[in-house]
């Protein structure tokens, strides 16, 4: 368990994620592919469809390599946006460790 | 493209979309009870604020709004456009004009002004017509009246919303339909700078909505392109709005989605089981605003809709926008109006059609007047280079080959098409000058007091862009002087048993070869005995000079020359016609008055078309070659020594068909030469001065007649008395074009400057 834990990283997402944002996050998270991840979106204002797209391909990537991939903290704006848009971050919130 | 840009492309469109409302309105003024024409001048409006929103002009998008707000009650049907809403309307477009010339160039604007025209307009949304209320106070008002302007100021929708705003009424409070909604976003959609978080924000203020986002075509990260759309939805949403409501929502995006929306039940059954719906929050507030701002700070229902507005017309603005890149503006709009046209009633429906077909007909492009400027000089120079060839081959081959002749009568017939065609790029209608002249009478009119319609005729004549650039000024200054001069108060008209409002008519024509523009006024006319007087008072002529009604009518062309008791704001500060005689002139043109007491006055001005070529006469005097502008040749003759008269000490007339003509010696005037020539040995150009009298300038001979290259000698050398511009021959040698009008003037005793000798100047 204390090796997984080291390898944990996390991911604190900028305050706008739009359109100019999504080839940016994208590099991000290829760059921190193969460790468990946590993302910090608590900090984010507006976020764009392309954003979110490129985060739930990160989830599935993540989850095709059984590794963890989790939102910490979301903002109000982000969780709005994703339910607005229909995508379900639920089973993606953090849960106890 | 950076943000200036693109900003700079948006005033361009305001520019446009402020002409647009100014005829609109003008049309309107007119008894045009078109509701297409509403349509247009709403959309005027529309358009402006919502890409002022995008760029944060605030005052512009402030009192767009409430001017768009007035007018869409005028959309409505809510309030009759007559003439005093009209007046107020068209005052509110001159400070709308204002306000964008202030958000582009900088400079204040009158808020005193802007104030007082909001309060009008409002008071004209409010007050005026008691249904009108209905949109200040939405929330006194039941849904469906509440509903109107977020519909109507969402899209371009024209008649067919108040239409259906009248079909859905009734039904609305009873039961909501639902809607099923296939949402498939292109690449292209992201790419124009719009998102779908956006559009389904907008859609989820029209009902209740819910939600299922298809995530299937979404690949893992590796194999992802950030910048494609994979997500698409499918929604459904039950709301009273109607289907053009949602449809209005996609507007912007119509050809960058795959869009389909279906009525699924009249009731509130959502559709779609099979598939998990996730329902969309009701208060989405949150995302109106970019920073987020302490939770539960509830924003008042009109301002949060006026925001979204602002946010979708910004959407717009940068689609268009890129549009705009594509150089395919117009046509990318036309079918935008296509399917408007196709949902309003049979009357506009036809209207509309014949726009979108006009629009669809002329696609147009943005060029850069520079890339214009260039392409005419270097086909200037194509055009003097073909002159030199065909001479050289001349020269070197006098018997030449009738191939190399043929090919070069060809070259010319091309480089002359080639020419025409280029200086056709430049031509321009005369339209927005005339509209700006609208404004000016308006203001005027309001200055003195005085009621005035002007008239504009032969809008679309075409006539190079440079002289319509340089027309502005002058008709400024003379629609001043025939609003404030010309036309008298209210009450002596009517004492002299005319209508107490004064008309001023502005015609532009083409008439051979030059492009004609006259201003009449239905005034006073003249007082030609006030105007001899103060030429007397002035020292301009003896006092008692024999002079012709139409010698007098010319003589408020002198400098310094004001007949106005007294000196008012508008005109009349002694910088009047002169200074108009002298820019029209500046442009090779000619200006006329001839005036009717009690009837009014008509100025005609005769302009080029351009000012890069000109057809002319080219003549020897005094072994320099010159050229003559054809269009101030009357007719050409051999003076026969019979004809030739003296007079005087050394003044010559010649006797041509009964009638007396002074005879001009060019080459003594231009100083060619130190003696006079024998009118015998040389030819005679009778030609036509701009106060109506004939000349016969002498030249020694006629060499030919061609079309030249303009190149003005004040920006490559100086300012020569007496010549207008220069040409390069086929030869290689520079030729002067004369100034008729100075020489005919230089003739009757204004002598040029002695230290302007031409002689060297060949």
């Amino acid at each position: 368990m204390a090796s997984k834990k080291t390898a944990r990283k996390t991911l604190s997402l900028a305050p706008v994620l739009d359109l100019n944002e999504a080839t940016t996050l994208h590099e991000k998270l290829l760059g921190l592919k193969g460790s468990d991840l946590t993302i910090d979106a608590s900090a984010v204002e507006r976020v764009g469809t392309l954003c979110v797209q490129v985060l739930m391909a990160g989830a599935k990537t993540w989850e095709e390599e059984h590794l963890s991939f989790t939102f910490s903290k979301v903002s109000d704006a982000f969780e709005k946006t994703t339910q607005l848009i229909g995508v379900d971050i639920d089973h993606l919130m953090a849960k106890e460790i | 493209m950076d943000m200036n840009e693109i900003k700079e492309i948006f005033f361009q469109e305001c520019e446009e979309q402020l002409a647009e409302l100014e005829s609109g309105l003008l049309k309107l003024n007119d008894g045009d009870r078109d509701p297409e024409t509403v349509n247009a001048v709403f959309r005027a409006v529309h358009s402006i604020k919502g890409g002022a929103g995008a760029f944060g002009l605030d005052d512009l998008v402030s009192f767009a709004h409430v001017f768009e707000t007035t007018l869409d009650c005028v959309r409505s049907n809510r309030l009759d456009p007559g003439p005093e809403v009209l007046k107020v309307m068209l005052k509110s477009a001159d400070v709308l004009a204002d306000l964008t010339n202030a958000a582009r160039d900088g400079g204040s604007v009158d808020e005193a002004r802007s104030r007082q025209l909001i309060k009008e307009l409002e008071a004209l949304a409010n007050g005026e017509v008691p249904q009108a209320s209905a949109v200040a106070e939405p929330v006194a008002k039941a849904a469906p009246v509440v509903a109107a302007p977020v519909v109507n100021d969402e899209g371009f929708q024209p008649v067919a919303f108040s239409f259906d705003d009248f079909e859905t009424d009734e039904p609305a409070l009873m039961e909501m339909p639902t809607y099923e909604i296939v949402f498939k976003p292109k690449s292209d959609l992201y790419a124009k700078g719009n998102d779908a978080t956006l559009l389904l924000r907008d859609l989820s203020r029209l009902g209740e909505m819910s939600i299922h986002c298809d995530m299937d075509a979404l690949p893992t990260l590796d194999r992802l392109s950030p910048e494609t759309a994979y997500f698409s939805w499918k929604v459904s949403l039950k709301t009273d709005k109607g289907e053009d409501a949602i449809r209005t929502v996609f507007e912007f995006a119509e050809w960058d989605c795959d869009l389909d929306v279906s009525l699924v039940s009249g009731d509130a059954a959502p559709a779609g089981e099979e598939l998990p719906m996730q329902p969309v929050p009701f208060d989405l507030s949150i995302l109106d605003d970019e920073p987020v701002g302490p939770i539960g700070v509830i924003e008042e229902e009109e301002q949060l809709a006026a925001q979204q507005e602002i946010r979708n017309a910004a959407v717009a603005a940068a689609g268009t926008a890129s549009n705009v890149l594509q150089m395919a503006q117009s046509a990318a709009r036309a079918p935008a109006e296509k399917s408007a046209g196709a949902a309003a009633s049979a009357a506009a429906q036809s209207a509309a059609a014949q726009q979108a077909a006009a629009s669809a007909a002329t696609p147009t492009i943005r060029v850069d007047l520079d890339r214009v400027d260039r392409l005419i000089n270097l086909v200037g120079e194509l055009v003097i280079n073909q002159a030199m060839l065909s001479q050289s081959v001349i020269e070197n081959d006098a018997n030449g080959t009738s191939s190399i002749n043929m090919g070069l009568e060809e070259l010319q017939q091309l480089t002359r098409e080639i020419q025409d065609s280029v200086m056709a790029i430049r031509a321009q209608p005369v339209k927005p000058v005339f509209q700006r002249m609208s404004r000016i009478v308006r203001e005027i009119a309001d200055m003195t007091g005085k009621s005035v319609r002007l008239i504009t005729e032969g809008e679309n004549t075409e006539v190079d862009k440079t002289v319509i650039d340089k027309l502005a000024e002058p008709l400024t200054h003379m629609i001043r002087n025939a609003v404030d001069h010309g036309l008298e108060t209210p009450e002596k008209r009517l004492a002299a048993g005319k209508s107490a409002e004064g008309t001023v008519r502005l015609t532009a024509k083409h008439r051979s070869g030059r492009i004609v523009i006259e201003l009449a006024d239905d005034g006073a006319g003249i007082n030609r005995e006030k105007v001899r007087q103060k030429a007397i008072d002035n020292d301009l002529i003896a006092a008692d000079a024999n002079l012709s009604d139409e010698e007098i009518d010319n003589l408020i062309f002198h400098a310094g020359f004001s007949t106005a008791d007294k000196i008012s704001d508008i005109s009349g500060r002694g910088v009047g016609m002169d200074v108009v005689k002298r820019s029209i002139q500046a442009l090779g043109g000619r200006i006329n008055i001839s005036s009717k007491p009690g009837h009014g006055s008509v100025f005609t001005m005769s302009l080029p078309l351009t000012l890069a070529v000109l057809d002319g006469m080219v003549v020897t005097v005094a072994n320099q070659t010159l050229v003559v502008p054809l269009t101030a040749i009357v007719e050409t003759l051999q003076p026969e020594a019979a004809a030739i008269h003296s007079f005087g000490s050394n003044q010559r007339l010649i006797s041509i068909r009964n009638s007396f003509c002074p005879l001009v010696d060019v080459g003594r005037i231009l100083n060619f030469r130190a003696s006079q020539a024998d009118p015998v040995e040389g030819v005679a150009l009778l030609v036509e001065s701009e106060g109506g009298g004939q000349r016969a300038l002498m030249v020694d001979a006629i060499q030919g007649q061609r079309q030249v290259v303009i190149k003005s000698l004040e920006a490559n050398y100086t300012h020569v008395p007496g010549i207008a511009a220069a040409t390069i021959l086929g030869d290689g040698r520079v030729a002067l074009i004369l100034d008729v009008d100075t020489i005919v003037a230089a003739s009757r005793g204004q002598s040029l400057k002695p230290e302007m000798s031409l002689a060297a100047a060949g």
